[in-house]
């Protein structure tokens, strides 16, 4: 840690200390596959560039460390949405209420 | 929606011939339990998209359908075609993208830079900063290559790495370890291995799995020990 | 730069960009920038500092650490591969001399590698 250089952020990993691999592939969920269609269907009609939403990864900190992939690049999407205007954090907050009342009646 | 999985689980099922499962493309997830608050997140968001009408769902379900369908069979198509027409395999071996065009293989926005297996050298690939990688060639990456423990290594501990694969190199092979870390995206063509020289492209693309394109395995022949 | 296609027939599309005016060549030993700016950049904090060979120019393109933050990241910038000796990146390197690690490294984070060259490498082909 007093070695890390200014400015590394958590996502460049290259050379840093790890454990075994888990060299079973785990696949992806169903909304997992749907998050990623999600990512590049706005990534093709030019909504949201790879770029930032690898930025947005990367600026999420320590909390990187604790999100899985997948909840890294929601996280990620989320902050690029309102940024861009595109979504707001009520309508968001509101949409997830609803979303979860669905499951939950299930 | 979940009709749509179904669609995709028959499809894995049709492919199956002496595989546990499908090793050209991802396996299925694992049980699903209860919606996390990012599955939850990540739906909200794109139902928001869709009533405003800055995505489709008909484009969300067609895209899911290209990657599970089309993407994760494409690889080892194009090196199949490679083990077998060596003025392919040139072509591939300098510029990617155009071979796989050749071949009807569109990779979109993917820069493709194919790198060959030689007796004298093993090639593997890792994106350390995030997890590029082909997938318009090879469909999505396996878990294992997205996770920490496996961008944090291979650059600096390939051949154990490679160990923990069941791949084991000899000192007087080099290991070249690609970290495509910005606008290329990288295929290994492995060695084509003894017992193989009469079989066709077909079958030459069922030994190509993903993982020996990603370089952490080698091609088995089956019969071979 | 590879070399133009002969084919007649409607262009395919190809790996490569032209990079016009490109400062390096295949070739040239060059040494990675020791910066640590922050914001989003590509390359890794692990190959700062070190040298290497540029083993092919890949092209322009438009500038990464720009196009994270909206802007269109022109003008673009000549991205290189570059191929490191493992043994000249990691001190404590396991494997034999020979293994290497490759990457893509933009011009400017780029110099000319000055002094004596560190211990030449074996010579692999593509």
């Amino acid at each position: 840690m007093s070695d890390r250089p200014l400015n590394k952020g958590p996502h460049d990993l290259g050379g840093t200390a790890a454990g075994p691999i888990d060299t079973t592939d785990h696949g992806m969920k169903f909304w997992e596959k749907q998050a990623n269609a999600l990512r590049s269907t706005l990534g093709l009609k030019k909504i949201v560039r790879v770029d930032e939403l690898r930025r947005a990864a990367e600026d999420l900190g320590d909390q990187y460390y604790k999100l899985a992939y997948f909840e890294r690049t929601t996280m990620a999407l989320r902050t690029l949405l309102l940024e861009k205007g595109l979504i707001t954090e009520a309508e968001l907050k509101a949409k997830m209420a609803e979303v979860r009342g669905r499951f939950d009646a299930k | 929606m979940s009709a749509m999985s179904d669609t995709a689980f028959d499809y894995y099922s049709h492919r199956k011939h002496d595989h546990e499962h499908d090793d050209h493309a991802p396996v299925a997830g694992e049980a699903e339990g209860p919606p996390s608050d990012y599955e939850i997140m990540s739906r909200a968001m794109q139902e928001l998209l869709e009533a405003k009408g800055v995505v489709t769902a008909e484009e969300i379900r067609r895209r899911m359908e290209i990657f599970e369908e089309e993407f994760p069979y494409r690889g080892s198509r194009v090196i199949a075609r490679a083990w077998t027409d060596p003025a392919f395999r040139a072509r591939l071996l300098e510029d990617g993208k155009a071979a796989c065009a050749e071949m009807g293989v569109e990779l979109e926005a993917t820069r493709l830079i194919a790198v060959e297996n030689t007796p004298d050298v093993h090639n593997v690939i890792v994106c350390t900063l995030c997890s590029c990688y082909p997938r318009e060639l090879l469909g999505m990456p396996p878990t294992w290559y997205k996770s920490d423990n496996y961008r944090a290594r291979v650059v600096r501990e390939p051949r154990s790495v490679l160990k923990e694969f069941g791949t084991v190199l000899p000192d007087n092979v080099t290991v070249r370890v690609h970290d495509s870390n910005a606008d290329m995206r990288y295929v290994v063509v492995p060695i084509r291995p003894q017992g193989t020289k009469d079989w066709s492209e077909e079958q030459l693309a069922e030994i190509l799995t993903r993982d020996t394109l990603v370089g952490v395995t080698v091609p088995q022949a089956p019969g071979k020990a | 730069m590879r070399s133009k296609r002969t084919r007649t027939r409607k262009a395919l599309p190809s790996t490569y960009t032209p990079a016009p005016g490109h400062r390096f060549n295949v070739g040239d030993r060059v040494v990675i920038k020791r910066a640590f700016p922050p914001g989003h950049r590509r390359t890794p904090c692990y190959i700062r500092g070190k040298e290497g060979v540029i083993e092919r120019i890949c092209g322009a393109f438009p500038n990464p650490e720009e196009l994270a933050y909206g802007f269109d990241g022109e003008p673009a910038k000549v991205l290189y591969r570059v191929r490191f000796n493992q043994k000249h990146v990691w001190p404590d390197y396991q494997g034999p001399a020979r293994d290497l690690i490759e990457m893509e490294i933009f011009e400017h984070w780029l110099a000319p590698a000055s002094g004596r060259a560190q211990t030449a490498g074996p010579t692999q082909s593509g």
